[in-house]
């Protein structure tokens, strides 16, 4: 049933997502040509043009990150909040499947989203002389090495650092996502004004969040689990355990609450 | 056994009891109307056999089981308002239903669609509000279910839509299933009903068979329930 | 066949007695094979339960028997549908004799009356006939 689910998700949701990764692509391409034939124009019309080009596609970068959270929530919201929620909570499935192909969704989304933000940058950059003396120039190599050296000195294992950085950024994402369904479950259960509580609970959310952390981060014990010095991978493979497990175990606290209102105080008007 | 039972089936919303004490068993093989003025209970009753809403005391049990994820599987319901998505086309509703329902007959339902005249490709959203009433109507009616709860199934149609309706619930009537029509258009769903139900203030006040009380009181149904619930 | 009903007889009484009009008129020929409880119901536009309930009453009258796989059928004792022709016609005439006493006529001025109706209505029948 997961699995349908998700499915249905993916319909539903790929119908918006890939018309906005054109969104992006194309301007990419366009401020590809911008670069290359446009901006260096002495006439003023081709260098308006392409000063507008660059433009799109940076607003077309920005609106692709924004939107794809602004999306993922609001597919909760129109299907289990509104109307169409008559339909999936009468579905032979449990709340837990339904929130679970949510998050899944979501979580892939993202990961897209990350990968076509970085494709459309490529794009944009790809084989212009610019770029090429940048990537000749001597500070670039400079730069390097200094980046070389200090993997070196410290024992960095790259490829760890970056895969426990995705992975860290990915469910952060996830646990956002989380914090908004829950946000919504809670001020849904309500009879009136809905949708402003589920702001505010969002912003109550934050604010314990907030909250809590700081007063974590006080004590001497956390500090000392979490602030090691920063002697080489053994350390931060440590900070990043923590973040990492701290991140879980919010998500755990905001996926325990968004399924017991589904089920308990399921409010459908 | 029952189809649908409730005991002591209690429901408050803050200090108001949409529910009070309510005591039903409905048995397979009827078509029941559920019958009640605004506010007596009667989408409350409905919404707790979905398990759209917990009980605050008491139980309500679909083929004996709490309506739940198994329970879902064998009640097919027609909410009052249009509730299917609108960006999907009636072909993607339909493999929506087949993908979640084992008991849903897709031929029929196509039968029933190409009757109508309505396309495959066509968006929820481009259809008229008559048809898109009628095409979750179809929707609901195309499973094999052994419970059918109906909110209010002809209320915003035409006449014609009205007998099309009523015909496919006749039609598909199953003995080992239960239909519950609950309506305020008495008068026109009265011949297609053989039990009602009167609730009112959150209880059921009467349950008889619809001829019973043709027999005993020599009025319809429709005059009884004006004379009990007289303003 | 047009399904009537009326508010204040129970349904399947009126379906009792709407299908033996249609047994009488010939609308269901004697020996004739009857639709299915569920095919009748949707004509007629009644609840399936209703329906069984008025044909396993015209069985019990005899006007309609069931053989196991094959369905139902109108008798073919034209005898027994008469006898249901003749009762439901003093029915109606009774019903037709109350409701004039009850407009003041006397039992002479009814006869003469009808005389004249049908009479009235071979008139009219002729011409049209012309």
């Amino acid at each position: 049933m997961l699995r349908k689910l998700m499915k249905h998700e993916f319909r539903a949701t790929a119908r918006i997502m890939g018309p906005l990764f054109l969104i992006v692509l194309v301007p990419a391409l366009a401020a590809n040509l911008a670069i290359r034939f446009l901006l260096d124009s002495d006439v003023f019309l081709p260098n308006l043009l392409g000063g507008l080009l660059m433009a799109a596609f940076v607003i077309g970068m920005a609106s692709l990150a924004i939107m794809s959270i602004v999306l993922m929530v609001n597919r909760f919201r129109t299907n289990l909040m509104g109307d169409e929620g008559y339909v999936t909570f009468t579905l032979p499935v449990s709340s837990h499947q339904i929130v679970w192909s949510k998050i899944i969704v979501s979580t892939v989304w993202f990961i897209a989203t990350g990968i076509v933000e970085a494709l459309a940058l490529l794009v944009c950059f790809f084989d212009l002389d610019v770029m090429r003396n940048i990537f000749n120039s001597y500070y670039f190599h400079q730069a390097l090495q200094a980046l070389h050296e200090l993997v070196k000195r410290y024992g960095l294992n790259v490829p760890a650092i970056a895969i426990e950085l995705i992975v860290f950024c990915l469910l952060s994402c996830a646990v956002l996502c989380l914090e908004f369904y829950a946000a919504m479950a809670v001020g849904h259960s309500f009879a009136n004004h809905k949708g402003a509580l589920s702001v505010l609970f969002f912003f109550v959310f934050q604010f314990a969040l907030q909250f809590i952390s700081g007063l974590l981060f006080n004590l001497d014990e956390f500090q000392n689990m979490f602030y090691t010095g920063m002697n080489g991978m053994q350390d931060f493979h440590q900070m990043m355990a923590v973040l990492i497990g701290m991140e879980l175990l919010i998500g755990a606290v905001y996926y325990v609450v968004t399924t017991l209102m589904l089920k308990k105080r399921l409010n459908l008007q | 056994m029952a189809i649908l039972e409730c005991n002591e089936l209690v429901k408050t919303y803050g200090h108001a009891p949409a529910l009070d004490h309510l005591n039903l068993s409905i048995e397979p093989g009827h078509i029941l109307g559920l019958l009640g003025p605004n506010g007596s209970g009667k989408t409350t009753l409905i919404k707790l056999a979905n398990g759209l809403l917990t009980p605050t005391s008491g139980q309500v049990l679909v083929n004996g089981a709490v309506p739940g994820k198994d329970t879902h599987a064998i009640v097919s319901y027609l909410p009052e308002r249009t509730c299917i998505p609108l960006w999907m086309s009636t072909r993607k509703l339909l493999d929506f239903y087949q993908d979640f329902y084992a008991d849903f007959r897709r031929d029929r339902a196509e039968e029933m669609l190409q009757h109508l005249s309505i396309r495959m490709d066509q968006t929820i959203r481009q259809m008229s509000k008559g048809t898109r009433e009628k095409v979750q109507l179809i929707m609901v009616m195309s499973r094999a279910a052994k419970l059918y709860l109906l909110d209010e199934p002809i209320g915003g149609v035409d006449p014609a839509t009205r007998d099309y309706i009523l015909n496919t619930i006749i039609n598909n009537y199953d003995p080992e299933a239960a239909v519950i029509i609950s309506t305020h258009l008495i008068a026109d769903v009265e011949q297609v009903l053989d039990e009602v139900i009167f609730i009112n203030q959150g209880q059921v006040i009467l349950q008889s068979s619809v001829d019973q009380i043709r027999e005993e009181k020599g009025m319809s149904v429709d005059a009884l329930f004006r004379e009990v619930f007289k303003c | 066949m047009k399904w009537q009903f009326s508010n204040d007889a129970p349904i399947y009484s009126q379906l009792i007695e709407q299908i033996k009009v249609g047994i009488v008129s010939g609308a269901f020929p004697p020996g004739e094979r009857l639709p299915s409880v569920r095919d009748l119901a949707v004509e007629a536009g009644v609840n399936p339960n209703t329906m069984q309930r008025a044909l396993t009453e015209l069985e019990r009258d005899g006007l309609v028997y069931s053989q196991r796989t094959a369905g139902r059928f109108v008798t073919e004792d034209r005898g027994m549908i008469e006898t249901a022709k003749q009762s439901l016609a003093e029915y109606q005439i009774q019903n037709f004799l109350t409701a004039m006493v009850r407009l003041g006529y006397e039992k002479e001025e009814i006869m003469t009356l009808v005389r004249q109706g049908n009479a009235g209505e071979e008139l009219r029948n002729g011409d049209s006939g012309m």
